[in-house]
């Protein structure tokens, strides 16, 4: 199924996000996305366009002094204050465009300290495509990406064994949730899931019960996916089980991007050592599911 | 008893001022003999009356008998050609008092309002000269400002130089409400520069933690405000110090 292509533009200055043409474009007709390539949560400015119409700026010290746009400072900082958020609301500037605060920010975009950032561009349009984000763009160095797919088998992998109804696990009759995303983790990243004596790597072992599979898929999609393919995506799985199938479960698990400066609903995300931030769903043969959602160290807590 | 006596050694000194005669100093007399009490016996004094003499061996038994230590030779020696003040008076040096106007405190010169700026006084238009006078002033310091002058010696100049009249403008700030003001320097005080904006409005902008930029014909400076907490009077006097970066 398509997953919907992506845009990469390089050299993209800031200001262009906040003209009126690209907010009645864009923003305003179906979910617009945006997220700055290339640039650590930590250490870089970071720049991100939410599908609600906000555009949030996480800032070095040096720069928030320099722009002269209000913001606050990030949550997670020391003793001493590098990081600051800078929340603009594309809607309400676009709502009176001549108040003073559409002034300032275009002042400070365009005069007084013009930031150039490599964008990634997705747009999720509702009606009919008018214009795309190619011709809109066609000024500066534009590519449309198509996000990568990767299908594998393993054969005579150790599964556990769960129950829908048990989240936290029976003893001897299935496992918990947790060792659910563990051994997901092992797999993905192909550990060996005996824990053999010469293995150097890891000392995973699979939780028991577990049963073996003759052979089980894995597939990888990477690339800046919308939130709305991601439920077609969903719906598919769960279609899978309109016929008896020998598999008792499928599962979807979703990464966000770690250099994000949002996490789930504007919450802010930190990196720390992983930046991780995901969910992953189980489904069941009968229809039940598992949702699970997982943050690293500085998140905020998911809804 | 006392009072007799006090006045006899009164008597006993005038006496001898009155003589008139230019003592010869020095502890002997010519002749070898040491220097007395008494005049030398030949010469008998004319207005000398008993009564005087009789004071004066009063004295001498009186002093010999509360000061026993003392011998009468070195008595003698205190008593000569000395006025034995009896009061003590210390010689205050008169200072001469400087007539040195205090100057008003704060306090008063906040209710002269000296240094106010009226609601009518505040257009932009009105300091334009004075930018324009201050824009000769710095040409002329600097020697003329050609375009391969020395940014360093401009700079040097500019730290003692007197900034009211130049046009500054905020460049960074640790509050981002104050960053983009603009406008011609009306007063500097230790902590502050008060602006005039091209919208006619004074602005009170706080030294610390901010950078401000002064322009001069093309040259730029960058002044950090936080070091720059001082009268515009006592800065042409202060030595600033070289350092690498500063953060804000």
């Amino acid at each position: 199924m398509e997953t919907g292509p992506y845009y990469f533009v390089k050299n993209l200055p800031l200001h262009e996000l906040i003209t009126q043409e690209f907010i009645n474009t864009f923003v305003k007709k179906g979910s617009c996305y945006a997220l700055t390539h290339n640039t650590n949560i930590d250490e870089d400015n970071t720049v991100a366009l939410l599908p609600n119409g906000k555009l949030i700026l996480s800032l070095d010290k040096d720069t928030y002094e320099e722009t002269g746009l209000q913001g606050r400072p990030s949550q997670y900082s020391g003793r001493k204050v590098m990081k600051f958020i800078v929340s603009i609301d594309l809607m309400d500037l676009s709502f009176n465009p001549n108040s003073k605060k559409c002034e300032r920010v275009s002042w400070s975009f365009k005069e007084k300290k013009p930031l150039k950032f490599d964008f990634l561009l997705a747009w999720h349009h509702t009606g009919a495509e008018e214009s795309t984000m190619m011709s809109y763009f066609s000024n500066y160095r534009i590519q449309e990406l198509q996000p990568k797919i990767a299908l594998s088998t393993v054969t005579e992998l150790q599964c556990p064994v769960l129950r829908s109804g048990a989240l936290r696990g029976e003893p001897e009759a299935a496992c918990s949730a947790p060792e659910l995303l563990d051994w997901l983790g092992a797999v993905f990243s192909r550990a060996d899931l005996t824990n053999e004596p010469h293995s150097f790597v890891s000392t995973y072992c699979c939780p028991q019960p577990s049963t073996v599979v003759a052979r089980a898929y894995l597939c990888t999609i990477t690339g800046f996916i919308l939130p709305e393919k991601i439920c077609l995506l969903l719906e598919q799985l769960c279609h899978y089980f309109d016929e008896p199938k020998l598999a008792p479960w499928v599962t979807l698990s979703v990464q966000g991007f770690a250099d994000s400066p949002v996490s789930w609903r504007e919450n802010e995300h930190g990196f720390r050592k992983g930046g991780e931030h995901l969910y992953n769903f189980v489904i069941f043969n009968n229809q039940d599911y598992w949702l699970q959602m997982a943050v690293g160290a500085n998140d905020d807590c998911p809804p | 008893m006392p009072d007799t006596s006090a006045s006899c050694m009164y008597s006993l000194v005038s006496a001898s001022g009155l003589q008139g005669v230019a003592r010869p100093r020095g502890r002997t007399r010519e002749d070898g003999a040491p220097r007395g009490w008494g005049r030398p016996r030949t010469q008998a004094p004319e207005g000398r009356l008993p009564g005087a003499q009789q004071a004066e061996a009063f004295v001498r038994a009186f002093l010999k008998r509360s000061m026993p230590r003392m011998s009468q030779q070195a008595c003698e020696d205190q008593l000569q050609r000395k006025a034995v003040v009896l009061e003590y008076f210390t010689r205050r040096k008169r200072k001469e008092k400087r007539k040195r106007s205090k100057g008003l405190s704060a306090r008063q010169r906040r209710e002269l309002h000296l240094f106010d700026i009226t609601a009518e006084q505040q257009r932009y238009s009105l300091f334009l000269p004075l930018h324009e006078l201050w824009k000769q002033y710095i040409r002329d310091l600097c020697g003329g400002l050609k375009p391969d002058t020395q940014p360093q010696m401009i700079q040097a100049k500019l730290l003692k130089a007197d900034l009211h009249g130049a046009l500054i403008s905020v460049t960074k700030s640790k509050c981002p409400s104050y960053v983009g003001v603009t406008g011609i320097l009306l007063q500097e005080t230790k902590h502050l520069f008060k602006i005039i904006t091209k919208e006619d409005r004074l602005k009170v902008i706080p030294k610390l933690n901010c950078v401000f930029t002064v322009e001069i014909d093309g040259f730029i400076s960058y002044i950090y405000g936080s070091k720059f907490q001082l009268r515009s009077s006592e800065r042409s006097a202060k030595k600033f110090k070289a350092k690498g970066t500063v953060d804000l």
